[in-house]
């Protein structure tokens, strides 16, 4: 069930009106909210990705943390030491956690499961110590990213403006195409999707791939807004923690979901900057309490309950409604 | 040559260390069919608590011992009936992400707690060497590692083996709705065999912090330990568990042997990523 007539027609101008909102944000927040809300977009991002991987391919991945560290050391590397421009910089970090996506796609895949969320992990470390002993990226010292000192909050935040609301148009346009109705069979049954046709391996590398450059561009960017990078911390888990908290509290499978999850993460970390690790304990809390109560997530329950659904996968929900009751009769 | 020796037997001495790491992981694998992400900080934190305990009680590590396994039991009891046990039958990614939830909790809660610097627990014995010949040495601490990981996979096995809560488990592993049919009440068994977890990981715990220096993060890595083992050995077999820890133990060595200090844990991950491409039900999986 998703809305009909008028009300589609109400979220749609919604939508459209808040997007107007988000561009024009540096003309009327302040700048503390302009870089809330650049670090909303980037997470939205991240978050859009690992959802999906897990809530609409089934690949519950913990190891987003290798391309976002691939994509914020290319961004390092490219402009600090061979001086090319950031914005090369970062498309080459998705293309870079792509490829190295592409790489490690064999073996990954043939481990199923929790194996395959393990082995994301697992990988995802392994680069961390790669990385710590590599003198081309400085071991352990890690690089100070000189580029985003010329850059304003409002630069940062249109880039990441771009990569924010690209990513859920993303979402939307593979979801709306026979891809999005392949991987949403995938999810719920993979034999009968297979039995349907469905060329499993193929569909799974082609997300794996997509959301691995995408979340190494996101990566590049949120390392300009950081500004400084060093191995441990790029590719340490807590970037995987962000994506699963997101998604999980705002709706897994939903598109919507990451959105309302990126909103309330990156606030609750604002609001307890002081208290450093706190936002992670209540955001682990919240998060397994959703997972007890409505494993659905904060969209998915309000999609259950009231059928509200605001970008919808399904294509035509007239059609579907008439499919539908002339089944149920 | 004597550094290779050396590398050889402190990775089979380790072993027996990774192995009892690995023990509750792999029950709980074995018998609930789910892996618990948080092992690995559940250990860490009970070395935390042995930690505070031996500080207590001036250095004495028995009453470190049966104070964090008591505290254990607990703890994992507490996590059995309130996160556990209502997910384990919906399917691999409820656990998966409640223990994932659990491990950052658990992770941020010891880190608001004790701080984020490296700590261990005091023991005379860890710079002492038991045997030292001109060809290799066996240090103190790493040899009752391996002792007490060798009487702890016995006791285990014989736990499993010869009493009645023993073929309860092994009744439930192997056919869930089975034994609910012959009476067995097998949340009950759930949480025995989390209990069971629980004390080899408080073992395990107090033996990290008398080996090893420790971080509240350090739980990252142990779980990969853990995962490794029981990968690695293969699930249902206690031999195989042991074997398990030796070979990864092993890796490590021969890897930091060959290449450097600084691979010693990279080795151990390329290891274990090939076994688990290559052969995900593990060397010695029993076939059920």
């Amino acid at each position: 069930m998703a809305l009909g007539g008028r009300a589609a027609l109400a979220s749609r101008i919604i939508l459209a009106a808040l997007v107007v909102l988000l561009i024009t944000l540096p003309l009327w927040a302040t700048q503390s909210m302009v870089n809330i809300f650049l670090l909303i977009m980037l997470y939205m991002a991240v978050g859009q990705m690992w959802n999906l991987l897990a809530g609409y391919a089934g690949l519950v991945s913990l190891g987003q943390q290798s391309f976002i560290g691939l994509g914020g050391y290319s961004l390092a590397v490219l402009t600090e030491v061979y001086h090319l421009h950031f914005l090369l910089a970062i498309l080459v970090g998705g293309v870079v956690s792509g490829v190295f996506a592409l790489v490690i796609s064999p073996p990954i895949f043939k481990m199923k499961g929790i194996y395959f969320a393990i082995g994301t992990w697992i990988i995802a470390e392994a680069l961390a110590l790669y990385f710590l002993n590599w003198s081309f990226v400085r071991y352990g010292l890690g690089f100070n990213i000189r580029t985003a000192y010329d850059m304003t909050t409002n630069d940062l935040y249109y880039l990441s403006l771009v990569i924010g609301l690209g990513s859920v148009v993303l979402v939307y346009l593979i979801m709306r195409t026979r891809g999005g109705l392949a991987l949403m069979a995938m999810r719920d049954d993979e034999v009968a999707a297979e039995v349907m046709g469905i060329a499993l391996y193929k569909t799974k590398l082609m997300i794996f791939l997509v959301s691995a450059l995408v979340t190494g561009v996101a990566g590049g960017v949120l390392y300009l807004n950081i500004s400084f990078i060093q191995p441990t911390a790029a590719f340490s888990l807590d970037w995987t923690v962000a994506a699963v908290v997101i998604v999980i509290i705002g709706g897994i499978g939903t598109m919507e979901g990451p959105i309302v999850g990126a909103v309330i993460y990156v606030i609750l970390q604002q609001y307890l900057f002081n208290f450093p690790g706190f936002s992670m304990i209540i955001l682990g809390v919240i998060a397994i309490s959703i997972i007890l109560v409505a494993p659905r997530g904060i969209m998915g329950t309000l999609q259950e309950k009231f059928g509200w659904e605001v970008l919808s996968p399904r294509r035509n929900m007239r059609k579907m409604k008439a499919l539908v009751s002339t089944d149920c009769a | 040559m004597e550094v290779l020796l050396q590398s050889l037997l402190n990775g089979i001495l380790l072993g027996g260390l990774y192995a009892v790491i690995g023990l509750g992981m792999s029950l709980i694998f074995g018998i609930m069919g789910l892996i618990n992400l948080a092992h690995g900080d559940l250990i860490i934190i009970s070395t935390y608590m042995s930690m505070v305990v031996a500080l207590q009680f001036s250095g004495n590590l028995i009453i470190a011992l049966l104070i964090s396994v008591l505290a254990m039991i607990v703890i994992g009891f507490l996590c059995q009936s309130i996160l556990i046990n209502r997910v384990v039958d919906k399917g691999a990614e409820p656990p998966l992400l409640i223990t994932f939830g659990l491990s950052v909790i658990l992770q941020n809660v010891l880190q608001r707690i004790f701080g984020a610097d490296a700590k261990s627990i005091p023991t005379s014995l860890a710079a002492q060497n038991v045997i030292t010949t001109p060809w290799f040495s066996i240090s103190a601490i790493y040899l009752i590692d391996f002792v007490v990981s060798i009487l702890v996979i016995l006791s285990l096995h014989f736990i499993i083996m010869k009493t009645y809560f023993g073929r309860a488990i092994r009744a439930t592993s192997g056919d869930v709705v089975a034994s609910e049919l012959v009476g067995l009440n097998t949340k009950r068994v759930y949480a025995v065999t989390m209990a069971l977890a629980m004390v080899t990981a408080s073992i395990a715990g107090l033996l990290v912090g008398m080996t090893f220096t420790y971080y509240p993060t350090t739980g990252t890595q142990y779980l990969i330990i853990a995962f490794g083992v029981v990968v690695i050995g293969g699930m249902g077999s206690l031999v195989g568990t042991l074997l398990g820890g030796i070979i990864l133990g092993l890796a490590q060595m021969l890897g930091s042997y060959f290449f450097g200090m600084a691979y010693q844990l990279f080795f151990g991950y390329v290891v274990l990523l090939a076994i688990l491409t290559f052969r995900p039900q593990g060397l010695f999986a029993k076939t059920k």
